[in-house]
């Protein structure tokens, strides 16, 4: 105290303050500071780092279902550190467990459980397992497909309790499914309950430790606190930030799949230092229920009852075998079932296939995300904010099939059996084309009506020009507005002679053929896909199934929509709308 | 220092008693609004069945139709959305007159089945239990076969109606 005491006016500020806060304890290292005491600064340290960057976060994010997904990814693909903040802070929990579980190790080894250091270990584990929980809460929050599956399978175990599993569900998904009380749960155990308890629980921890003093390794000289401990301290905690700033660099920060969604299988794996269980499980194949309850309470029941089951005094290793060698088992089966779990994911194929899918589906949502916004319905909707997105997904449900050619090698069944559709379909080139083979492969080719010599329409036989002119006349039907005027007319001149017999191009009027009024626009699309079978359309001779009572008048309009767009597009055009 | 021993047992058993009722004014709300969510439906989407379409969508003989199933109104707590995708159902129509709906969520922690085009069945990514085509379990941790949605046909177009069960046990009862 006297050198403290004694010195620059600073020092007499602080001891000034210390007789009214009482805070400097006098603190003394016995046998001397030393790296292997640096574990409780390092996890202190991280705490309060978890707790910053976890505010940071908090301040972007938005626990409810349709807007948690979209908040994470404006945190990590708008914000300016937000990917580096998220992925420090998905990384430090990591850290965390791996500090705190070599900490444990090391305690135990030293053999400071015993007594009268008891309630120091005990505190310790139940901290280890508060974290633990702590992590599960905040691995749903960004709301996506890793964390909604992985929530499935940890509340499914949950309620897998006997007796009271459904009450424990019902608490924790807040109600009967998942939903915005699940989240606001999850959220207020994450940044609220959790923290305060674990800060709590482990002032205490603190405080005992301290009280106890370190059990020795050292037997130098004893050694202030400050500065030589804390010294180490420092070193300690700087070496632990470089790793993790390096972890969190190289690994590309935290994970973000798909936005959650209860219709699509994902391939849910929980968290690094679950995945022992995970492994257990598997093995334990119809056993598993009980693998999942025992095996955390086998191994935590050890821990717990160390101090119990080796009472002697003695600390030194040797006298320790059994106690420790159980421990060392127990810590090697661990990580033997996690390196198993990995294995067993890096061999499988298949999974890689649909994890590299799963990936292309996150790439593809959060660029969305980023470019077209998230609608306030929900995060699952970012895929609607796609160009023509409801004609489009109409399109590969509901025509694709028969419009547009099956992939090389696909089976008969597979087969385009209508005309072909795509770009350019009903402009100028289609129409020559057409009315010079109505039959070809590419029209009608593959229909009945085409296979039908009676009933099939004859080409158009004429030069050249005059068969230009006969597609600039029906082109100008579509509403288009670069018409060849002249040609328009010659084309009008030629059709009573040539069409006539069949078709008609008064609005509403029908021959044997088609009504051609308004061939190729909007309106005559929507009531063809309506219903194919009028009169004025193709009456009986189509095989296509009318559509007016499976698609609302929207979504009709929609697709009509999409072949007038179509019709202007070129492969290229239809290739940068992106996939849906 | 001169008080009677019993006064002071008084005084004692006095502060616990306050304290104690301090801490029930703060802790009963608290804990009651906490636990108010259990066994309320807080999430809902009617229990109409949903029209999967025309019958003629579904090929007789064809491997099975996964289809999505989309609720008009699902109410969440204080949202009301509109065109939820509730999960998903396969359809397999093995006859012109009969027709099988497998529920798409495993039966055994509630993960979406997929259907495996090579292998012919169905597969769970995530444990991997597998199903026949008619939903019984082949392998895996499941401890019973995929779900049986109730279909009927009306008119010319299928209903379906869509159940939750509860998992991970061997009897099928309604979530
Ligand atoms: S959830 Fe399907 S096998 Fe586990």
């Amino acid at each position: 105290m006297s050198d403290r005491e004694a010195g620059g006016p600073i020092a007499k500020l602080a001891t000034a303050l210390d007789e009214r806060l009482g805070a400097r304890v006098p603190s003394v290292i016995v046998g001397g500071a030393s790296f292997a005491y640096t574990a409780g600064a390092i996890l202190t340290f991280l705490l309060v780092f978890e707790a910053l960057t976890g505010i940071a976060l908090a301040a972007f994010y938005a626990p409810t279902g349709s807007d948690a997904w979209a908040s994470v990814a404006y945190i990590e693909d708008q914000t300016t550190w937000g990917h580096f903040v998220r992925g420090a802070h998905h990384h430090g929990g990591g850290a965390i467990v791996i500090v705190a579980g070599l900490h444990l190790v090391q305690t135990a080894l030293a053999g400071a459980y015993k007594r009268p250091r008891e309630l120091v270990w005990w505190l310790g584990i139940l901290l280890l397992m508060l974290v633990l929980a702590w992590a599960i809460t905040g691995y749903i929050l960004p709301w996506d497909q890793a964390g909604f599956w992985a929530n499935q399978v940890e509340v499914g175990i949950a309620a897998g309790t006997p007796i009271v599993g459904d009450r424990i569900k019902e608490l924790a998904l807040g109600g009967n499914d998942y939903g915005n009380l699940t989240l606001t749960r999850f959220y207020a155990l994450h940044v609220g309950l959790l923290p305060a308890v674990v800060t709590a629980l482990t002032v205490l921890h603190i405080k005992l430790a301290r009280r106890h003093g370190t059990t020795s390794i050292k037997s130098g000289p004893d050694a202030p606190r400050w500065p030589d401990q804390t010294l180490r301290d420092a070193i300690a905690t700087a070496a632990v930030v470089a790793l993790l700033i390096t972890i969190v660099v190289s690994s590309g920060g935290a994970p973000l799949a798909g936005p959650a969604d209860p219709a699509t299988a994902y391939d849910a794996r929980p968290l690094w230092y679950f995945r022992w269980l995970y492994e257990l499980r598997e093995l334990a194949g119809s056993a598993e229920q009980i693998a999942a309850m025992v095996a955390p309470a086998v191994v935590g029941g050890f821990f717990v009852s160390l101090p119990l089951l080796d009472r002697k005094p003695d600390r030194a290793i040797k006298a320790r075998l059994l106690w420790l060698g159980a421990m060392a088992g127990f810590l090697a089966l661990i990580a033997a079932l996690t390196m198993m779990s990995f294995a067993r994911d890096s061999s499988n194929t298949e999974l890689a296939e649909r994890q590299a899918k799963a990936e292309i589906h996150a790439a593809r949502a959060r660029y969305l995300a980023k470019t077209n916004g998230v609608p306030a319905s929900g995060a699952i909707d970012v895929f609607t904010t796609v160009p023509m997105y409801t004609a489009r997904t109409l399109w590969a449900k509901s025509c694709k099939g028969c419009h547009e050619d099956a992939p090389p090698g696909a089976p008969a069944d597979q087969q385009r059996k209508g005309p072909r559709i795509g770009p350019g379909h009903g402009n100028r080139v289609w129409l020559a084309e057409f009315l010079k083979a109505p039959s070809g492969d590419a029209f009608w080719g593959r229909t009945k009506l085409g296979k039908d010599p009676d009933a099939a329409m004859p080409a158009y036989e004429a030069t050249p020009e005059a068969v230009a002119d006969m597609a600039e006349l029906l082109y100008a039907e579509s509403g288009a507005m670069d018409i060849d005027k002249a040609k328009q007319e010659r084309g009008k001149a030629a059709f009573e002679t040539a069409c006539g017999d069949c078709h008609s191009l008064e609005e509403g009027v029908a021959g044997s053929g088609p009504g051609l009024a308004k061939l190729g626009s909007r309106d005559w699309y929507f009531h063809y896909i309506s219903n194919p079978h009028a009169a004025v359309n193709l009456g009986d001779k189509s095989e296509m199934p009318r559509f007016d009572q499976d698609l609302t008048v929207v979504e009709r309009d929609a697709l009509a929509g999409y072949l007038v767009w179509l019709r202007t597009a070129t492969a290229q055009d239809l290739a940068a709308l992106g996939p849906l | 220092m001169g008080e009677p021993p019993d006064r002071r047992g008084f005084l004692k058993v006095a502060t616990c008693c306050v304290g104690g009722g301090v801490a029930l004014a703060a802790g009963v709300p608290v804990v009651g609004l906490l636990v108010d969510p259990a066994g309320k439906q807080t999430v809902s989407s009617g229990k109409d069945p949903f029209d999967l379409g025309a019958l003629s969508r579904f090929a007789v003989g064809a491997p099975p139709t996964r289809v999505e199933i989309v609720a008009p109104v699902v109410k969440d707590a204080w949202t009301a959305a509109t065109n939820v995708v509730l999960g998903a159902a396969f359809i397999q129509r093995t006859t012109p007159d009969t027709i099988v709906a497998l529920s798409a969520v495993c039966p055994h922690l509630g993960c979406a089945v997929g259907f495996d085009a090579k292998a012919g069945n169905y597969l769970c990514p995530c444990h991997d239990s597998r199903f026949a085509l008619d939903g019984a379990k082949t392998t895996g941790p499941s401890e019973r076969g995929l779900d049986p949605l109730p279909v009927k046909v009306v008119g010319d177009r299928l209903e379906l109606t869509w159940v939750r069960y509860k998992l991970g046990q061997t009897s099928r009862e309604p979530a």
